[in-house]
Formats: structure tokens, C-alpha cells, sequence
């Protein structure tokens, strides 16, 4: 049982602050990722967590005990390095035994649980092979087994899959989320790549420049961005945000785009929305998926410049100018379009986003 | 003494296995190899092969310089074995090998300690470091003579030691301790801590900055304390270096000489005589130059046999 709060956290490096007044709740047995660019404080946050860091103001709780003067060795988190840190110059059974053995249990029961965890990571074959020459996949089940054999009620795990390869990583993502399931932990999981923070957590915290931008579960993150940054973050290509100004015609609002036309009527909830905007001047947003082809004939919708085709295989990018407006568009891999050509588009009216122009907050109901 | 090795070291480890697999292209590469290495290997040859050479054929004879004749000539005074049953039975020299040994035994793990605690303490951060850290290291410059008299200054019966004695115990002391057999042991060995405690630290620290700080930390995040931490993780990583600072020192000891002679030159009577002095001793005052030499030969051989196990533990790992 351990639900981790963090209250008022930040962290100074000199004058740099990597962290800034971070308040996240991780609820017991929840899978959180912590997900941002470089720099963004999520491996600050980690070490905070685990007692590598000390923070320059605020308090960690873990259930209710604060933990914030309690040194690292005592605090019981399990932590999986970014690099692993395997002991080299140890087998994989001593690396899996080291915690055990030094809280003195008795050999007989370190051998017992050895066996467990090597098992469960399958890592029983290896067991008395030498560690310097193993692949960086088999480095990870170690780490991951050495941290998880003390049964920490709380495991941290800082860009675990950011060196194994490709294949690899996918069998891991959802291997760790059963293991995470098995071994009923508190996880907090570093990351830079969304596609892991989707598919692994229960909830994303979304960091930038030491700022927790936003809290939610991925679906909710994905839909309902909270500001700009996030929207552009998340989703690959990010959300599009168009320069528009709010418009009224017989009770219905639009958005005007300027050279780029302008959009259908904005549904109820976001027009309600839209009316509480302390200016005009917005930003729309629209997943490059809800932008979709229309026939010239139509009168609403938008007309932008193909300038340039991305083909990925399963599905195409187009992406799409307009004056100063620059968009993108997924399509099907077969789509085919001219540079230069215009396109008549129509931005489905449920995917449409509003954000404020000067805050860069989303316009929401609240 | 190490470079007292068979030649054959000098060519690459993989090459020398199978020669049969070799293909034209390895050949040429070490047929390269040798050519490059082979003025040191004639020089090794002149500065280490020949001089033990001659080292063996006077020691089996009893020529010295006062004879008047070139040491060539020495098979004119052949005398086999002598020379090495006059060693066997002379107590002084064993003697002098047991006080070599005592002062070994002791030093040698004291340097080792100390060097190995301030290794630790020096790893971590404290205030005026890199000033502590210059001044450590200073006894290590000091040319040996130099040392040596600084130390005979020092435990003068008149001198600063007594003097901070007798601050501290309030009486007048002067003892006089390079005239007392024991003390003058003493004296000597604690220069020599002193001298030489800085190599062992700054070899040990070397060691012990080569250890992955991740490692460390993840050690400490599995529930280590400093005690597991150095026990699992350091010393496993600095073993190696540990066993070469140590078989450095242990040979280094043995050839102790400069600051001893300084200090006592061996004295009172012969109760700091090392075997190194013990040698100096019977070759420029006794000049028999013939029981030097057997001398020689038998310290080298004791000498390579204890460093064997340490450089061949090392070999394969270069």
C-alpha cells in the first residue's frame, strides 16, 4: 500500500529551477507516467522521489508519512536507472541478490526468491553468466528484477525502454504492465515517448520547463488538452492550432480563419464556451485525424495549400499551408494530392478545440 | 623487476596462441611488432640480461676489486657455493632480512590503511579539499635524503618531537630516539609511513574515483549502507588496484635505504640494518664484492617469487 503525494515540490539547481511548485497525486497501486520533452524535470521529479534529491521546498508523503528527511537507503523505492546500473563485476544472480542480501535474510531464502524472480523475468538460464557481456535487452529484466525482488511498494522506472530496441520495446510495454499488475506496485514511469505514456499508465502527468502542465488519463489528455502545449505535444503529428477570431451569425458561432476560410458552426457546448473568452482572438484546435476532404461544391470549410507529402506506410501526412496558418492532415496511404493543389476541408465539429490566444489555456465549460 | 620478463611478452596476447592460424597479413603485422620492439629488447638485454649474468659468475667466486684484477678474471679465485653457505649461515644478514620483513609487515598495511581512509575521505566533498589534497600529497616530492634528514632533525633529543612531548606532558622529555635501539626502529618506520602513506593514497583514490557513481547510488537505493557499499561495490573495483598498490609498496619497502641511512645509518649498532643497508654496508666498507653479488641474486629471486602472483593474477587483464 503506498500512494505518493507530492506537495508544493520544487527543486533549484543553483539559479536553474528544474522543477517548479509540483503538486501530483500518484493513488496506491496507480501507474503514472511522468511524460515531457528533455528538461522538462521528470527525472528531477523521480530522484526526488526516490531520495537522490532533496527538494528545496515542498514535502513527499508517502500514504501519510512524510518521507522528505528520509535518507534514499531507507526509503524502500525501487528504482530502475535509465542506464540500468548493473553491477558489471557480479553474476545476474549476485545483481539479483544484492538487496536481499544486504537486509541479511538467510541464503536460503534469497535462493528461494532469486529463483522466483528469475522466473518470472526469465532469467533462469542465465542465472550464473557474467553480466558484462549481456545484450542491453536481458540488462533491463535484471534491473527490473533487482529492484522488484525487495517487493518495494513503490517503483520508479526512469526511461527503462529508451535503449532496447525496437521489437523489444514493444514486448516490454506490455509485459511491465502486468508485472506492475503482479507485483501490485505504486509505479511511476519516466518517459519522452507519448506512445509508452498511452499505452502503459493509468494516468500521464504532462511536464514542461519544470511545470506540470497536466493530469489525466491518456484518453483525456489526448482529447482534452489543457493548454497548447500539451495539445501540441501529444499526438504524432500534435493537435493543429489555427490564428482564428470568433464570429456570430444568426445565433451561431463560427471561427474565421482569414485566407483559410472558416469553420461550421462551433456545436453548443463549445459555443457556450467560446462566449466566455476574455478576447476574440483564439486558437482553434483540430487533430490532424478530424480534418477530412470535402467536395469543392460545399460552401463552409476551409481551403488550404498542399505543400508537402509525408507517406508513412499505413497512412499518409499532408502537410498544409494557408497565409501565415500551417496545418497537418492525416489521410489514407493511398491519398494522392499535388503540391500546390488546394484542398477543400471541413474540421469535424466534435473535434474542434478552443484556446484562449494570450493565456494558451483550453476554453472549456469548466 | 617486472622487466625482467621473457621477451615474449612484448608481442601482441591473441598472436602468440596459434601460430598455425595465422595468415599472411597477421604474419607480416608481427613480424612488424618485433622489428619495432627489438632495440628495446637489445637494450633490456644489455641493462638487465647481462648484469645478472655477471652478477652470477662473480658470486660464484671469491674476486674482489682488491685484488687488483678485472672481474673477467674471477675464475682464477672460483669458490662454487661459498659464497652462498657463507650467506645461509651468516645471522647478520638474516637478521637484517627479519628486520626488513618486521618493518614490511608492519608499514605496509598501515600505509595501506591510512591511504585507504583518506582515499574514502578524499572521494567524497569537504570544505578546503583541494588544499588538503596538495598538501597529502607533498611528503610523495620530498627527494628520500632530504626526508631522511628532516626526520633525523626531527627526533633529535633536543629536537620539535620532544619538545611537543614535553609541552604535552608537562615534564621535560628528551629521549634520545635514534640511540635506542627499539625507538630508532620506531623513528624509522614512522618516516617511512609518512613518505609513503601519499602513493598509497593517491593509488587507492584513483581506484576508488574509477567506480561508477550510478552503481553506487543504485546500491544505496536497494538498502546498502556504507558498509555494504564498500564491501560489495568498492572493494570488488579497486581490489585490483589494491593488490598492485600493495605489491608495489611490499617491493618498494624492501629496498628501503636513503632515509634510513640518513637517520641511523643502520645503527644504533646494527639494530636498523636493513638488507639494503646490510648490502651497502659490506660492499663499500667489507668490498666483498663476490658475497654482494650472491646476495643480490638470492633477494631478486625471493623478491620476483613474492611478485609473481600478483603480476600473473594481473597479465591476462591488460
Amino acid at each position: 500500500m503506498a500512494a505518493i503525494t507530492l506537495e508544493n515540490l520544487s527543486k533549484n539547481f543553483g539559479a536553474f529551477a528544474a522543477l517548479k511548485e509540483l503538486n501530483l497525486e500518484v493513488r496506491d497501486r496507480e501507474f503514472v507516467a511522468l511524460l515531457g520533452p528533455s528538461g522538462c524535470g521528470k527525472t528531477t521529479t523521480m530522484n526526488l522521489i526516490s531520495g537522490l534529491l532533496h527538494p528545496s521546498v515542498g514535502r513527499i508523503l508517502f500514504d501519510t508519512r512524510d518521507v522528505t528527511p528520509i535518507p534514499m537507503d531507507r526509503r524502500g523505492v525501487g528504482f530502475v536507472f535509465q542506464n540500468y546500473a548493473i553491477f558489471t563485476h557480479m553474476t545476474v544472480r549476485q545483481n539479483l541478490a544484492f538487496g536481499l542480501r544486504v537486509r541479511r535474510l538467510p541464503p536460503s531464502e534469497i535462493n528461494r526468491r532469486v529463483g522466483a524472480i528469475a522466473e518470472m523475468m526469465q532469467l533462469t538460464k542465465l542465472l550464473d553468466s557474467r553480466t558484462d557481456k549481456l545484450s542491453v535487452n536481458i540488462l533491463q529484466r535484471i534491473a527490473i528484477g533487482r529492484s522488484a525482488i525487495v517487493e518495494p511498494a513503490i517503483f520508479l522506472l526512469d526511461e527503462p525502454l529508451s535503449n532496447v530496441d525496437a521489437a523489444f520495446r514493444q514486448v516490454m510495454r506490455t509485459e511491465l504492465k502486468t508485472l506492475q499488475r503482479q507485483f501490485k506496485q505504486t509505479m511511476v514511469y519516466v518517459t519522452h515517448d507519448q506512445l509508452e505514456a498511452m499505452t502503459m499508465a493509468d494516468r500521464i502527468a504532462v511536464l514542461d520547463q519544470g511545470i506540470l502542465q497536466q493530469v489525466g488519463s491518456p484518453l483525456e489528455i489526448y482529447n482534452h488538452p489543457r493548454n497548447v502545449f500539451v495539445a501540441r505535444f501529444i499526438g504524432s503529428p500534435g493537435m493543429n492550432l489555427l490564428n482564428g477570431r470568433l464570429s456570430a451569425e444568426n445565433g451561431q458561432t463560427f471561427v474565421d480563419l482569414g485566407p483559410a476560410g472558416r469553420t461550421d458552426a462551433l456545436p453548443s457546448g463549445l459555443a457556450r464556451a467560446a462566449e466566455r473568452a476574455q478576447s476574440a482572438n483564439v486558437l482553434v484546435g483540430v487533430r490532424p485525424e478530424d480534418l477530412e476532404c470535402v467536395d469543392g461544391a460545399t460552401e463552409s470549410g476551409l481551403t488550404l495549400v498542399v505543400s508537402f507529402v509525408e507517406r508513412i506506410g499505413h497512412r499518409t501526412v499532408v502537410h498544409l499551408g494557408a497565409g501565415a496558418q500551417s496545418a497537418k492532415m492525416t489521410a489514407h496511404s493511398t491519398f494522392v494530392a499535388a503540391l500546390g493543389s488546394a484542398l477543400r476541408l471541413r474540421a469535424r465539429a466534435a473535434g474542434l478545440r478552443l484556446f484562449d490566444r494570450s493565456s494558451g489555456l483550453a476554453l472549456t465549460l469548466e | 623487476m617486472t622487466i625482467a620478463q621473457s621477451p615474449i611478452d612484448f608481442a601482441a596476447p591473441g598472436l602468440s596462441t596459434q601460430p598455425a592460424a595465422l595468415n599472411a597479413d597477421e604474419r607480416a603485422t608481427r613480424r612488424l611488432g618485433t622489428y619495432l620492439t627489438l632495440p628495446t629488447q637489445i637494450l633490456l638485454a644489455f641493462i638487465v640480461i647481462f648484469p645478472l649474468l655477471m652478477e652470477l659468475y662473480i658470486s660464484l667466486s671469491s674476486w674482489t676489486p682488491l685484488d687488483g684484477r678485472n672481474w673477467l678474471y674471477a675464475y682464477r679465485y672460483w669458490a662454487g657455493l661459498d659464497n652462498y653457505w657463507e650467506l645461509i649461515s651468516n645471522a647478520r644478514f638474516w637478521q637484517s632480512i627479519g628486520r626488513t620483513l618486521f618493518i614490511m609487515v608492519v608499514c605496509v598495511p598501515v600505509e595501506l590503511l591510512l591511504g585507504l581512509g583518506l582515499a574514502l575521505l578524499f572521494a567524497g566533498e569537504f570544505r578546503g579539499k583541494r588544499l588538503f589534497y596538495s598538501i597529502m600529497l607533498m611528503p610523495m616530492m620530498v627527494v628520500p635524503a632530504v626526508a631522511g634528514y628532516m626526520f633525523f632533525m626531527l627526533f633529535q633529543s633536543g629536537g620539535p618531537i620532544n619538545n611537543i612531548l614535553s609541552t604535552l606532558s608537562g615534564g621535560a622529555v628528551s629521549i634520545a630516539w635514534l640511540s635506542r635501539p627499539n625507538l630508532a626502529l620506531a623513528a624509522v618506520m614512522i618516516a617511512d609511513i609518512w613518505q609513503w602513506t601519499p602513493l598509497m593514497f593517491l593509488i587507492l583514490l584513483a581506484g576508488l574515483l574509477g567506480v561508477p557513481e550510478d552503481q553506487l547510488r543504485m546500491a544505496t537505493l536497494l538498502g546498502a549502507g556504507p558498509w555494504w557499499r564498500f564491501r560489495l561495490i568498492v572493494l570488488p573495483r579497486i581490489r585490483a588496484i589494491l593488490l598492485i598498490a600493495l605489491a608495489i609498496r611490499t617491493i618498494e619497502i624492501f629496498k628501503v635505504f636513503d632515509t634510513l641511512y640518513i637517520m641511523t645509518t643502520g645503527g644504533p649498532g646494527v639494530s636498523t640494518e636493513t638488507i639494503s643497508v646490510y648490502i651497502y654496508k659490506v660492499t663499500m666498507e667489507d668490498l666483498q664484492w663476490s658475497y654482494v653479488a650472491a646476495i643480490a641474486l638470492v633477494i631478486l629471486v625471493v623478491l620476483s617469487a613474492l611478485a609473481a602472483p600478483a603480476i600473473k593474477r594481473f597479465a591476462p587483464a591488460r
